[in-house]
């Protein structure tokens, strides 16, 4: 039998199966959240958990029939306030995988475009019978809101600029499979950091793991981290190529065209120009590096097409571990729901 | 020692006070004295005070029932005209008494808002109408419906009776109105009331611009945004001085070191510049947001509560350990004369809702005291000078407009308040009596129990 | 149970799964996690000396089929399952230590018919201890061994607690009980 993700080194990626000879006296971690809202309250055997839980989700999609009974006759709820497909679709599919009903709302076709209160629409949802409810939401600290009045479990699938818990761990997760263990790896996240929840929520987990993480950008978008940085152990700079020297894993952050509205950067085409990655600057890493994007990708901007695409890039396996960190969160936050 | 119980026999508002309070330690800042005392009321007089010498250690001091003048309140919004949702005259007007306040001064950022006398009549009649006792006073705009162009009909607003000029809420927006505001207040004797905010700097800023609201993905609000605005406002005052000869200037809700530091400086110069500073920028810091309870000059459990909430929402916003530690250095040297509550009641409506979303605003008159005593008990702030900074400190702003000495003076009104110090009371919505439930210290054990609240000779406040 | 008696059970089922089956011909053994697995190599290994034939061997976590999840104050640990081999037109031979309410079988099942469609399931257990609350029976039982509601059967296996035996133990806890049912 194939180890489990945990300590080896780089290996080629293929569908692993988890291990099915557990070590003696492996003690299990209880799993006390009813919400998960951010990463940082999870302790590090609470994330290995998860990981391990997701290896598991990951046989399971391997299957022919992807799906197991373990949430029949629980109902989701999706609840996106900002317009998203593939990590909206990445919940509904985690959800269903896991046999649950799903309801999927965006705020486009529903009442809270005529005004309703998240405290009104959370209320209704539980009325309607969610068991657990999955909110994207624009203003950092929503889902703290809705933990508030919602009686069944909240999941935080991206509010504000605050937090992505499920992007973090899957990140994590992928980072692992191809990297093995991150102490000590050079992991560098890359360009609108200020107003990233992946970001913030990235230092968390790869704080946690040991990583020898680095922050860079221009420096608006680096406002505030240079004070977080010595706190918690990460690299702060606007020099691209310190950045990547000897790197690991790259993530690149999407840029988004309101940053050049609100004064905090002169153009997309000098962004690209001084901070896109592309082959060129990724030969600074190491040669095997890891290249992440939480996506969608600006392709020719924060990243060039072919690095997204070559041989480094870990983003489509983001995408198929998104579902299985997902599978794990619904499993792990249902044992605690009513 | 303890002080025997006190015998109050009138019914609040209505009737005037009769008390007999023994041995209870008596804090007097306009004679300077402190100490054991017997005080009699009769009829809403204040019949006797007799100082009990032989016990003035501190000892008395450290527990117990304390009788201190009726606190004054600079700074508060009792959102009458056009908000009555969120509270009234009348409900602000008990709320006062609760937390010990026997006169309000009210800023006129109502709907509409006081920048002509009818407006002032209304609130006037509604104070009437509460039949509290409490005073109720009001400042007028300092620019016509606090738009920042064109001045305010000042003069018949002083003719009617405000006590000063203000367009808080906001910044006074033209700097070039805020200048002749100075001089034509002045000329009247007058303050301006100046809210100390560059809004160009704070637009969106959600909390302070700082570690917390980095980790938090909340937009920041810088601390030089008050330090150029108080920058701007000392500047302003500097040349007007020079022009005219009385005018006045008090900067309220000051909130970071650097904002206080120019206040210092500009007062060692010799400019007429007071300033105020609230309980919860003394007392609570942005780690609150993060889920912090701990006051700002303990060290404390990082998460003890969920972040995020929004009752935290305010301007100018919480800050660092360092600002609310300037706020007490600057009560203690005198550099701010006044603890003001900025009392900013709120209904669930407008604050129980996402942090972004919510108003700025905390319902803090009920619980100004107990802040100040948490202060005061942690060896923070003396007693002495906390009770000045809530009575004479912002009674010398007020100037001859008070229309009253700020004293316990046998022969005079009564006006005062009856603590136990020793005593705690837990926030709660229902404890509260303003309809402003959004405080962040609900649910929160405070120290020190208002008994008896009595204003201008009426019960305002009496414990169960 | 003693590590003797173990071992003697583990042969006569291995025997009698062949004489059911009247000889090794589209067998597969699935071990139930946890400790169905190393039993079921066990049963296999035992095959092999006697027939000389090497059966599939298979592992089944049924952790996400258990209809008990309120129960359970939190959510059981994750074991993982490998079933190396096609599931199609085999008979497959269930393996677990204990056999109680019936309600881990009844998952199984549910587990196995989402890898294929087997010609025939049987189940094989060490211990049989009473209490069926589903209509389930063993083909092979080790030993029946009746209990009560309030004891619990504890099963040793070398492979994960580093000897054999099995034990019997009087007033378990609500979680303990829990854990062991089925």
């Amino acid at each position: 039998m194939t180890a489990p993700v945990s300590e080896r080194g780089p290996a080629p990626v293929q569908p692993i199966v988890p291990t099915v000879d557990e070590a003696p006296g492996l003690s299990p971690v209880p799993w006390s959240h009813r919400h998960l809202l951010d990463v940082d309250i999870l302790t590090w055997d609470e994330i290995e958990l998860v990981l391990r839980t997701a290896d598991a989700m990951r046989e399971v999609l391997a299957r022919p029939i992807p799906r197991v009974p373990a949430l029949r006759g629980r109902s989701v709820t999706i609840l996106f306030y900002e317009a998203s497909t593939r990590t909206r679709v990445s919940f509904e599919v985690a959800a269903k995988n896991l046999s649950a009903d799903v309801v999927n709302i965006s705020s486009a076709s529903s009442s809270v475009a005529k005004g309703e209160s998240l405290v009104d629409t959370v209320r209704t949802v539980e009325a309607l019978g969610a068991d657990m409810l999955v909110l994207r939401h624009p203003v950092s600290g929503a889902p703290h809101l809705a933990a508030e009045v919602f009686g069944g479990s909240v999941l935080n699938g991206g509010d504000g600029w605050h937090a992505h818990p499920t992007q973090a761990l899957l990140d994590l997760y992928t980072m692992r499979q191809r990297l093995g263990s991150l102490a000590g790896r050079k992991v560098v996240i890359l360009g609108d950091v200020l107003h990233s929840r992946v970001a913030r929520s990235n230092v968390w987990s790869l704080t946690a793991a040991g990583a020898d993480l680095w922050l860079c950008g221009p420096a608006p978008l680096l406002r505030g981290f240079g004070a977080w940085g010595p706190a918690a152990g990460f690299t702060v700079t606007t020099s691209i190529d310190e950045a990547l020297h000897d790197a690991d894993a790259v993530m690149a952050l999407r840029i988004q065209r309101e940053r050049m509205a609100a004064g905090l950067l002169p153009s997309l085409r000098e962004y690209a120009a001084r901070y896109g990655l592309t082959r060129e600057r990724l030969a600074l890493a190491r040669p095997d590096a890891l290249v992440l994007h939480p996506g969608p990708m600006n392709e020719g901007v924060e990243i060039a097409a072919d690095v997204a695409a070559g041989a480094q890039s870990a983003i489509t396996e983001q995408v198929r571990n998104g579902v299985a960190i997902r599978m794990a969160l619904l499993y792990l936050l249902a044992g605690v729901t009513r | 020692m303890t002080a025997e119980p006190l015998a109050a026999y009138a019914v609040v508002g209505e009737v005037l006070a009769d008390l007999e309070i023994s041995a209870a330690w008596l804090v007097d800042p306009m004679s300077g004295r402190e100490g054991a005392a017997d005080i009699v009321v009769r009829a809403g007089i204040v019949e006797t005070v007799t100082w009990l010498d032989g016990d003035d250690t501190g000892a008395a001091g450290q527990g117990g029932i304390i009788v201190a003048p009726g606190f004054i309140d600079l700074h508060a919004h009792f959102r009458e005209p056009g908000n009555e949702d969120a509270e009234t005259i009348a409900s602000g007007s008990a709320a006062a008494a609760h937390g010990g306040f026997t006169t309000v001064c009210l800023m006129p950022n109502t709907t509409p808002p006081l920048d002509e006398p009818g407006v002032l009549a209304r609130v006037q009649a509604a104070a009437t109408a509460s039949g509290s006792p409490v005073r109720v006073l009001a400042y007028g705009c300092v620019s016509a419906g606090r738009a920042g162009e064109q001045l305010a009909a000042i003069g018949e607003l002083a003719d009617a009776g405000v006590v000063g000029f203000s367009d808080d809420g906001s910044p006074t927006r033209s700097a070039a109105v805020l200048r002749s505001a100075l001089e034509y207040a002045g000329a009247l004797g007058l303050p301006i009331v100046e809210h100390t905010e560059d809004l160009a700097m704070t637009e969106g800023a959600e909390a302070n611009e700082g570690l917390v609201a980095t980790m938090l993905g909340l937009r920041g609000w810088p601390a030089s945004a008050e330090a150029s605005a108080v920058g701007r406002a000392l500047a302003i005052l500097a040349e007007v001085v020079r022009e005219v000869p009385g005018p006045r200037l008090h900067l309220t809700h000051l909130s970071t070191r650097s904002a206080l530091e120019l206040v210092r400086r500009a007062r060692a110069t010799g400019l007429p510049v007071t300033c105020d500073v609230t309980p919860h920028h003394l007392a609570l810091t942005d780690a609150w947001i993060a889920g912090s309870r701990s006051w700002a000059w303990e060290d404390g459990d990082e998460r003890a509560a969920a972040p995020f909430d929004a009752s935290l929402r305010v301007n100018p916003p919480l800050r660092t350990p360092d600002d609310a530690a300037a706020c007490l250095e600057a009560l203690l040297d005198g550099t701010a004369c006044a603890i003001a509550t900025d009392h900013a009641p709120h209904t669930s409506v407008d604050k129980h809702v996402e942090f972004g979303q919510a108003v700025n605003g905390i319902s803090g008159i009920e619980t100004a005291l107990g802040v100040v005593l948490a202060a005061v008990d942690a060896g923070r702030l003396p007693l002495r000078r906390a009770i000045e900074a809530l009575t004479t400190g912002p009674a010398g702003v007020l100037g001859a407009r008070l229309g009253r000495a700020v004293g316990i003076v046998e022969g005079e009104t009564a006006e005062l308040v009856v603590f136990d110090r020793a005593d705690r009371w837990t926030v709660s919505s229902e404890a509260l009596a303003s309809k402003g439930k959004n405080s962040p210290l609900i649910g929160r054990e405070l120290p020190g129990r208002v008994l008896v609240t009595v204003a201008q000779g009426r019960v305002a406040y009496l414990a169960e | 149970m003693t590590a003797d008696e173990i071992r003697r059970a583990t042969v006569r089922i291995s025997h009698e799964i062949v004489e059911k089956q009247a000889g090794t011909k589209g067998l597969a053994l699935v071990g139930i996690q946890r400790r169905g697995v190393p039993l079921a190599r066990r049963v296999a290994e035992a095959i092999r000396e006697h027939e000389a034939v090497d059966l599939p061997v298979g592992a089944l976590d049924i952790t996400f089929y258990r209809d008990d999840l309120s129960v359970i104050a939190q959510q059981p640990v994750v074991k993982g399952t490998d079933l190396p081999f096609d599931l199609n037109g085999r008979t497959i031979v269930l393996v677990d230590d204990v056999l109680y309410t019936g309600r881990t079988i009844r998952a199984a099942m549910d587990a196995l018919v989402d890898f294929g469609r087997p010609q025939a399931i049987r189940l094989a257990v060490l211990v049989d201890r009473g209490h069926r609350e589903l209509p389930i029976r063993a083909d092979h039982v080790g030993k029946n061994v009746p209990t009560s509601r309030e004891e619990v059967v504890r099963v040793h296996l070398a492979e994960i607690d580093g000897e054999d035996g099995v034990e019997i133990e009087r007033a378990a806890t609500e979680s303990t009980l829990a854990g062991r049912a089925g």
